[in-house]
């Protein structure tokens, strides 16, 4: 994430993982959700904070989950089920779930499903907001697969040369298993930025960036200026002539493996809130030898860190490796919260009766 | 494509469809491909030239095969094979055959497995160049299901903050169907310009665009000027802020599907050795196929209905243009340049053949 968007110095209280994960799971029972679900939504929350992507942690989403709860749009026990199946696909209804569960559960069958016959896809109907997408491909890993997962629906974004917000900024990600290397992990919205990260440079006071937003006309913002109170994103590209084409692309297609194929649903949903998502596992094992693979893959992602860096750069990255370093960091000295999200959280155990956030 | 990369109107020879495909079919079958592999290179190419997507059709890429085989670096008559196989999967070795001949044969299978479990995906090495990647991805619109392939192989574009090409700007291309409406069709490069993009702007002379293109030592070109010979594209994006890290992203993406899974190669490719990945996913193994394609009608309507933004007529979706582009080039002819329609006349003249017709 870039320097941009992280909490400012002197508003950051660190918190240990472990204290934010107790806090984060007993929220979650307290919303009526069953021990194993609400350890899987806290994991998926404190794993995007612990990597760095604090848009998709506790701080933008926790609230917002409660809020949904309260009004029924999240299904704290659902009774999902798969409505259509074959050996390597499946399609799921999922009564509302929390997506951040629904998503584990749903790479879970693919992963069997890849087990068997190489890959398996399985696409979610009436579900909710998954998290950090990037969670659900990286179930995948361990079992030596590489994971994809999409999450779709609602109208925040413009097509290319639109001037109403038609789409979603439906994410991609992909997740590859290395050998010695951290590990290939793609995480990438179709908007030129993340929904989530408007509303953290609302939180923060910084300015917004030209490229990333659109004129109630649709007209590409292309300077610097402060966040308006209403606009819509730009596809990824910002400009048909750097590509937004490609953004407002991947966002259709997205939508197409998420909400078209499970339900037919696209657009504003009703009730507000309602997304799609697909999962996929593919076994490396079925195209090539494991372990030769993970050797490639080392060879590769070297082949890339070791690029001779630009003007005014120090190194080349890719993606996976700055969330694994942060990870290592934050495992050691707490997860940077801004104070007003520790405020935040010692009113919610308070109003709920829970044991207030550790400062472990 | 943007009107920047068209054939300025006064350098244009239209030529019909059919006329272009006798004589490609003919320069295929003299350099010794079979006859259904001929056919089959001359279809992918032709439906480039026919919506539009210039880059790919036989202006810029038809000489380039011909050099390829008489050097011996595409195999004329592969022998491709199966190397690993399950019920979903297969990895194919392409024995150097042309990607536009060997790709639509593997295609064929995976939409086989598709047809057995609700998917089929190939991974494919040693291959060669794969020519518009949408032509494999389009060919699961038939059985109705969802076509997806990747090409990928050699170093045209840096990572972000890299002062090397390390990769190309490999494309990904999805297809799917519809019931009335154009199928959706994307097919797009991880860069903000696809490298036989480059390849066209010298050839009409035209000037660079500002921030999709970087000099050698991996400053973005920020102005109009002259392309330089060692240019290099940036990922699309263009810069860090812009999100030039997803184009990076895809770019690694499809390398790893199409190269890494398959033991193919990364980084220097020798001029040209290509990996592959195709995949097709049957509609009707997640939902009703016809519920499904109407729906699809309805989301694709529903997007070019948007109202345009200032400066701009209508809002399209991908495929649209190249679906309306194809109607008027089977009327009107495809507009090539002077210069290939003249290439197109020695190379007939060379290989005994009848020149092409007008």
């Amino acid at each position: 994430m870039l320097e941009h968007f992280h909490v400012p110095e002197e508003d950051k209280v660190f918190i240990r993982r472990e204290d934010l994960l107790k806090t984060t799971t007993d929220i979650f029972l307290a919303m009526g959700m069953p021990q194993e679900d609400a350890e899987l939504a806290a994991n998926g929350l404190i794993t995007a904070d612990i990597r760095g992507c604090e848009t998709h942690g506790v701080s933008n989403m926790l609230r917002n989950y409660i809020q949904q709860f309260n009004d029924g749009k999240m299904n704290p026990t659902p009774n999902w089920k798969i409505i259509r199946e074959t050996s390597a696909v499946a399609t799921i209804e999922a009564d509302s779930s929390h997506g951040l569960v629904m998503c584990q559960r749903a790479m879970d069958i693919a992963i069997e499903k890849a087990k068997k016959v190489g890959i398996g896809a399985v696409t979610i109907q009436n579900s909710t907001h998954a998290g950090m997408m990037a969670y659900h491909s990286m179930r995948a890993m361990e079992h030596d697969m590489i994971g994809y997962a999409i999450t779709g629906g609602g109208a925040i974004m413009v097509p290319t040369y639109g001037a109403e917000p038609r789409l979603g900024s439906v994410p991609h990600t992909w997740a590859v298993p290395a050998g010695k290397m951290p590990p290939f992990v793609l995480d990438i919205s179709s908007s030129s930025v993340a929904a989530n990260k408007i509303g953290l440079l609302r939180r923060t006071g910084a300015k917004l960036l030209p490229g990333l937003l659109a004129e109630d006309d649709g007209t590409p913002i292309m300077d610097e200026r402060d966040v308006p109170e209403q606009a819509n994103l730009l596809p990824w590209g910002s400009t048909r002539e750097l590509g937004s084409h490609k953004g407002y692309g991947m966002a259709v297609i997205g939508q197409v493996f998420t909400g078209i194929l499970s339900s037919g649903i696209f657009g504003l949903s009703d009730p507000p809130g309602n997304s799609s998502q697909f999962v996929a596992a593919f076994s490396i094992d079925a195209f090539r030898d494991v372990a030769e693979f993970k050797d490639s893959m080392d060879d590769f992602l070297t082949f890339l860190v070791e690029t001779p860096p630009a003007k005014g750069h120090d190194r080349v990255v890719y993606a996976g490796l700055p969330e694994h370093e942060e990870t290592e960091v934050r495992e050691r000295d707490g997860i940077p919260l801004h104070r007003e999200v520790v405020e935040w959280f010692d009113a919610a155990t308070e109003d709920l009766k829970l044991e207030r956030l550790g400062r472990g | 494509m943007l009107e920047h990369f068209h054939v300025p109107e006064e350098d244009e020879v239209r030529i019909m469809p059919d006329a272009l495909r006798k004589t490609v079919n003919e320069l295929f079958l003299k350099i010794g491909f079979s006859k259904q592999d001929a056919w089959q290179a001359t279809d992918v190419l032709l439906l480039s030239d026919t919506r539009g997507v210039d880059t790919h059709g036989v202006s810029n890429m038809m000489r380039n095969y011909i050099r390829m085989v008489a050097e011996g670096f595409v195999n004329p008559t592969p022998n491709w094979t199966i190397t690993r196989e399950t019920a979903t999967t297969a990895n194919v070795d392409c024995d150097r055959g042309l990607g536009i001949a060997v790709i639509p044969q593997v295609m064929k299978l995976a939409i086989e497995k598709a047809r057995e479990t609700g998917i089929g995906a190939i991974t494919m090495s040693n291959g060669r160049h794969a020519g518009m990647i949408a032509y494999h991805a389009m060919m699961a619109l038939p059985h109705d299901m969802i076509g997806y392939a990747i090409t990928a192989g050699g170093q045209g574009m840096s990572p972000t903050f890299g002062a090397e090409p390390r990769l190309a700007p490999n494309p990904h291309a999805w297809a799917v169907p519809t019931d009335k409406e154009p199928p959706f069709v994307l097919d797009i490069s991880s860069s903000s310009l696809a490298m036989n993009k480059l390849t066209l702007l010298r050839r009409m002379n035209a000037l660079t665009i500002p921030g999709v293109m970087a000099e050698s030592d991996g400053t973005p070109i920020m102005d109009e000027r002259e392309v330089p010979d060692d240019a290099y594209v940036l990922p699309n994006g263009g810069t860090r802020e812009l999100g030039s890290h997803k184009g990076y992203g895809l770019s690694a993406a499809a390398q790893i599907f199409a190269g890494i899974l398959s033991d193919g190669a990364f980084g220097p490719n020798d001029g040209g050795h290509m990996s592959h990945f195709v995949a097709a996913y049957s509609v009707e193994a997640f939902a009703d196929l016809h519920r499904f394609k109407s729906s699809m009608d309805d989301f694709l309507q529903y997007l070019a209905d948007t109202p345009p933004a200032p400066g701009h007529d209508r809002v399209y979706y991908a495929g649209l243009m190249e679906h309306e582009e194809s109607i008027d080039r089977h009327e009107r002819g495809i507009p090539l340049h002077h210069e290939v329609v003249e290439w197109f006349d020695s190379a007939t003249d060379e290989f005994d053949l009848t020149p092409l017709e007008r």
